[in-house]
């Protein structure tokens, strides 16, 4: 009874129902290997340059490498305490992580509530929105090395800025010789220009923000001022979250303005040293790869804390 | 789309006669409001514009007229002498652009043919590994480029790619935020598009090439235009990875050239406005791909 039930079904189109798995395999096989040849180019660059980048990094941080001389000699944790020494006497590294810091809460502070503001102002009913839009990003795509030089002439003395100031009857300092003023014209202008990027994400968040909200608040009394700090603010949490982060990792890695305008140094008076310019003057102009991969992991652990503090209590679910 | 300041308006607005949709009103009559908005609107966008407007003008100035206070908004005579100099065979400048084009179109053109392939397996075929591949894929995104660049100097070293066009060009043929926006892109085109092809014995090669890659113009656009904004403004790895003078990129050469001419404001300007001209150009022709390529992405702030 069995045996005739089972030779009733219906076989494949090429033989016995005993191939049928095989086959699947095969197809299954040409569809792995297929899609690893579509792969292979961008597995080759991820897995090269990053995933072994990353672990060479850790790796290294724990040789001396004195780059094109010697083989890599372990060190254990010399280059750490080397950081720690360095830290703990205001060395160069503590210098550049100091001014990180001060930097980044500037910078992120004020372009936050910059790109907030200038994407409350545009999802308005306005004519020539998407006009306005590109005018605003225009310092957002342009290279940080041709922004630079233009704002390394416009902070001279007798440059742009300062005329404008005299015009309101200001004195103004002499922006990049001066160490209190070098860091915050830098600030300035890296907000000006990142703040654009993160104003169309702002953007894109405003209206995802169902209009039924607000009608629902208005029919309650609500003005507009409570509407913004009681319905928009705390449902763009997740965007000002990706804000913060995203502008913080940037502003943490800050090289290219203060290396263009102040050079390696970070003048005047290491008052522009960034961690960055540390990491990259130790690794190719004092040539200790080993060294220069521990500071990178030490600031990337300090990026990556400051990152988590920011998800703990910026992004924070909203329940209506 | 108008939300927040359109019901708020909506208070005071005079109710519309005919029973439409609140989103449809009649245009606005002129409020004191309103116009604050737009004297902001105005008053921030030339503050994005004057810089580079300043700048423009002064980088036909001469020596002399770039130094004087107070500064004059228009160069007379306007003079041309900045440019010939730097575009003259005195300064390495022709060499720097030509250097330039060549990094940012490859990598350009190999973004966009490689990362739709990354993202058509990505996207559109099951196989092992996928999502483990994928979820480094957005891993990497967030890693700070400052952690890898030593090793990655050091890989590159190994493989020979140093101070030569493969060093600036193989670690970024085709980068993490182009497969991301690729995938997401082939993720959303119909299952059925290849499938009848692939019933026929269709490879998969050809029903990529033939049937997918004709259809992904708008994520292409975008694929393009950001990876060529990112490798004509990258200072950084061209600055690490070339270390003679005539492979430098124009964002280095320009650079030392400040280093070179420190107070000659009218060399350095002429030689940013050469920086920043193409992609201006580009960008007032491609804006719309442009904010819609970061409002997907959300990634643009590297």
């Amino acid at each position: 009874m069995q045996l005739s039930v089972r030779k009733a079904q219906p076989d494949g189109p090429y033989g016995t129902r005993r191939l049928l798995p095989f086959k699947i395999n095969r197809r299954k096989l040409t569809e792995t290997l297929t899609a690893y040849t579509f792969l292979a180019p961008y597995l080759f660059v991820l897995i090269v340059f990053t995933l072994i980048a990353i672990v060479t990094a850790l790796t290294l941080s724990f040789f001396y490498v004195d780059f094109g001389f010697t083989a890599p000699i372990f060190y254990g944790f010399r280059n750490y305490l080397n950081i720690w020494y360095d830290l703990t006497h205001d060395g160069d590294f503590a210098v550049g992580l100091r001014n990180c810091v001060e930097y980044t809460i500037g910078v992120v502070t004020l372009q936050t509530i910059l790109a907030l503001f200038l994407a409350l102002l545009l999802n308005q009913r306005v004519r020539g929105r998407s006009f306005f839009r590109t005018i605003f990003y225009l310092p957002a795509m342009t290279s940080s090395v041709a922004i630079s030089l233009i704002f390394y002439w416009l902070y001279q003395p007798q440059g742009g800025i300062n005329y404008v100031l005299s015009l309101l009857h200001i004195q103004g300092p002499a922006w990049l010789e001066n160490p209190s003023t070098a860091l915050p014209a830098i600030m300035l202008l890296n907000i000006w220009t990142t703040a654009p990027t993160f104003m169309l994400m702002y953007l894109a968040a405003l209206q995802d923000i169902p209009s039924t909200l607000y009608e629902a608040a208005r029919v309650d009394g609500a003005n507009s001022w409570q509407m913004l700090w009681k319905i928009t603010v705390p449902l763009l949490r997740p965007t000002t979250f990706a804000v913060v982060a995203l502008g913080s990792i940037g502003a943490f890695q800050m090289f290219d303005q203060a290396f263009v305008m102040e050079g390696a140094s970070g003048a005047p008076l290491r008052s522009t040293l960034t961690a960055a310019m540390v990491i990259y003057d130790t690794a190719f102009q004092k040539s200790l790869m080993g060294l220069a991969c521990a500071q990178a992991f030490v600031l990337f652990i300090i990026i990556f804390a400051v990152t988590l503090l920011q998800k703990r209590y910026i992004d924070v679910n909203i329940q209506y | 789309m108008s939300t927040i300041g359109g019901l708020a308006r909506a208070e005071k607005a005079p109710l519309p006669a005919v029973a439409i949709s609140l989103r449809r009103r009649p245009p606005l009559p002129v409020q004191p409001g309103r116009i604050l908005l737009y004297i902001v609107l105005i008053g921030y966008g030339l503050f994005s514009l004057a810089p580079f407007l300043f700048a423009f003008s002064s980088s036909f100035k001469t020596y002399a007229q770039v130094l004087s206070w107070p500064p004059s908004l228009l160069p007379s005579p306007a003079t041309l002498d900045n440019y010939r100099f730097i575009l003259s065979g005195s300064q390495l400048f022709p060499r720097y652009i030509l250097n330039s084009i060549i990094y940012a179109g490859a990598v350009t053109i190999l973004n966009v043919l490689l990362a739709s392939m990354a993202g058509y397996a990505f996207g559109r075929m099951e196989f092992p590994g996928k999502n483990l591949f994928y979820l480094l894929t957005l891993a990497v995104l967030m890693i700070p480029t400052q952690l890898i660049l030593i090793p990655k100097f050091l890989v590159a070293y190994t493989l020979g790619l140093t101070d030569n066009y493969g060093g600036l060009i193989v670690p970024a043929m085709v980068t993490p935020t182009s497969v991301f926006l690729m995938t997401q892109f082939l993720k959303t085109l119909p299952r059925e598009l290849e499938e009848a092809a692939l019933i026929d014995g269709c490879s998969r090669f050809r029903a990529f090439w033939q049937i997918i890659f004709p259809l992904v113009r708008p994520a292409v656009t975008v694929v393009a235009l950001l990876s060529f904004q990112g490798a004509w403004n990258e200072f950084l790895w061209p600055l690490i990875v070339m270390s003679h003078q005539e492979n430098y990129t124009l964002t280095v050469g320009l650079a030392f050239f400040k280093g070179n001419y420190v107070t000659q404001y009218n060399l350095v300007l002429a030689g940013a406005m050469i920086s920043i001209a193409p992609l201006v150009i580009i960008f007032f022709i491609f804006q719309r791909y442009f904010i819609q390529g970061l409002a997907t992405s959300g990634l643009a702030g590297r």
